[in-house]
């Protein structure tokens, strides 16, 4: 292997011969050592931190005590303050410049002082392609997100993929009370409680088809790191909240399968 | 005399160390060194007394590939009280932290100081707390010591490998602020009635614009205070936490105040836009079952701003 060199103006920093800043561009990134590093590989440069916040009052929504059902009310602040927050960074992103953003966390917080307000908060690092191409922006020119780390970022575009956006879909559910008859009824038995099943399965489904419709609706190919959030905010033990997420993602045109290099097996053997 | 001896210290000790209690006091007025810490550095410096690497035998070996050598270990302590701010108390605390731990990595001739942890107590009288940073002092082969060496928040290994590739990370940045929504005298004056009506008892789904905006306001501003304080060093920050928080304060017959502090801290590099990435990646999938080298997590570099683990924030 070749002796790597450090570099000349690295050497001169190290000497301390050099210690004037760059006034005029600094990025931000709260990326890693490593994901910087293969963001670069991948041929993007990170400008800034993008974040986007929403403080957001929950409203209220009565719930029948036996029966199954959406809290549309809750589902939609869930979902709309979230996609506040994305909007948001977004905009923070396609005001300095970015083709995209990488490494999107979002993340729900509960205020101390009041159980009703929830503060959303997307935070991601935005990107430029090194070389300008334009390529990459997401749908109508904006800039792309994506949850993907800057390793799986790296990877991504190594197997032919690029990020379109990221897609969410919500549904908080009621999960209806067993009434004292079917209680009493089932006292002794193994029986399935089927409409907690059925409830389950219900709220689950709901938030997985808005997710679909949404990147549908991005012009997608297919959905990278979906995951299934089950949460509930504080709230009382039979509201649940469903919350599906991912990475829209479309081919990039002239990549064939043949280009992925086959990962080498290797067994570490200095554990 | 054993190690615990019932007697107090024997006269000569206590003189001794009441010598250097004196000597310490003094160095940190005079923003220097006592002898005897520069004594122990130079020592270091000129192989008179063994080296002290906080490395790991693995950094050790590519430091020394690369002709990196490890000199000793240095720190920087603070123990601040933060009087009329929190958030500022912060930022001060740490920038003179950094001042410290410079000034014996130039007392020891370095080149720069790796491996820098930010560390604090989890004691606190009152409000104050201490800030220290602790790393190790190297020396670059075939370069003369620095007057201004650079203090790198990554390890060794890393160190090297950021060089290779024409980065250079230069040192620590620290961005903070805090203003109030309502009261506090300052900041917005009388605002805070919007968002108690927005948050009233019969109040629908909304996002809550006038404490939305406050909060987004604070955080800009310690953004830019950080990019401020990294421009006088680097062109970029990399792996900054962040730690901010809302407080509510009840006043009577008035809408509620609200206090917005945050602190951003990051490490800063110095970096080429757009510099070559020579190495080739290989990607490989580790064969082992359970827990691998190749899939542990990397340990967390700095505990003092925590938030992304505290029990109020869930992913998502």
């Amino acid at each position: 292997m070749a002796e790597q060199q450090i570099p000349e103006h690295a050497l001169a920093r190290l000497a301390g011969l050099r210690r004037d800043g760059h006034p005029g561009g600094i990025f931000t990134s709260d990326f890693s050592v490593n994901e910087f590093l293969l963001v670069r590989k991948a041929g993007f440069e990170p400008i800034g931190l993008c974040v986007g916040s929403c403080i957001y009052h929950l409203g209220f929504q009565f719930a029948a005590w036996s029966a199954n059902q959406e809290l549309d009310v809750l589902s939609t602040a869930m979902y709309e303050a979230r996609a506040l927050a994305m909007e948001r960074m977004r905009l923070e992103a396609a005001q300095m410049g970015a083709d995209g953003i990488v490494g999107v966390r979002l993340t729900v917080k509960r205020l101390e002082w009041d159980s009703k307000i929830l503060e959303f908060v997307a935070i991601g690092t935005g990107v430029v392609h090194a070389k300008g191409h334009q390529g990459f922006k997401g749908p109508n020119g904006q800039p792309f997100t994506s949850a993907l780390s800057g390793q799986d970022f790296w990877t991504l575009l190594a197997a032919g993929y690029r990020p379109l956006e990221m897609v969410m879909g919500s549904c908080v559910y009621h999960v209806a009370r067993r009434g004292p008859l079917a209680t009493l009824g089932s006292v002794g038995q193994n029986v399935e409680l089927t409409n907690f099943s059925l409830a389950l399965y219900e709220a689950r489904e709901i938030a997985m088809e808005r997710m679909q419709t949404e990147a549908a609706q991005a012009g997608a190919e297919g959905v990278v790191g979906a995951d299934l959030h089950e949460g509930s905010h504080n709230w009382s033990p039979h509201v649940i909240e469903f919350f599906a997420i991912g990475t829209a993602v479309l081919p990039i045109e002239g990549h064939e399968a043949d280009d992925i290099p086959d990962p080498k097996l290797v067994l570490s053997v200095n554990s | 005399m054993g190690l615990f001896s019932k007697e107090s210290i024997a006269p000569g000790k206590r003189a001794e160390h009441e010598a250097r209690a004196a000597a310490w006091e003094d160095a940190l007025a005079r923003q220097s060194l006592p002898p005897f810490v520069v004594d122990r550095l130079q020592n270091a410096a000129i192989g008179k007394q063994p080296w002290v690497a906080t490395m790991s035998p693995a950094e050790l070996l590519l430091a020394k590939s690369h002709g990196v050598r490890p000199i000793a270990t240095v720190s920087g302590t603070c123990w601040f009280h933060y009087g009329w701010s929190w958030t500022e108390g912060h930022e001060e605390g740490w920038h003179h932290a950094l001042n410290r731990i410079r000034r014996e990595a130039v007392a020891c001739g370095a080149n720069a100081i790796v491996d820098v942890r930010m560390r604090t107590l989890r004691h606190s009288f009152g409000p104050s707390m201490d800030f220290t940073l602790i790393g190790t002092a190297i020396r670059v082969e075939g370069l003369k010591p620095s007057p201004d060496p650079i203090v790198a928040t990554v390890p060794a290994l890393e160190f090297v490998r950021l060089l290779e590739m024409g980065i250079v990370p230069v040192g620590i940045a620290v961005g903070a602020c805090y203003n109030w929504l309502g009261g506090g005298g300052f900041g917005y004056g009388s605002g805070g009635s919007l968002t108690q009506w927005q948050t009233g008892a019969f109040a629908g789904n909304q996002p809550l614009t006038e404490l939305g905006d406050f909060w987004e306001g604070i955080r800009r501003e310690a953004h830019a205070s950080l990019r401020a304080n990294a421009a006088t060093m680097g062109n970029g920050v990399l792996a900054h936490t962040h730690f901010g928080e809302i407080l509510k304060q009840d006043r009577d017959k008035q809408p509620p105040a609200y206090l917005g502090r945050h602190i951003v801290v990051g490490t800063v590099v110095d970096t080429p836009r757009g510099a070559d990435v020579p190495h080739e990646i290989e990607p490989t999938i580790d064969m082992r079952d359970g827990l691998s080298p190749l899939k542990r997590t990397g340990e967390v570099r700095h505990a003092v701003y925590d938030t992304d683990s505290s029990e109020q924030e869930g992913s998502i």
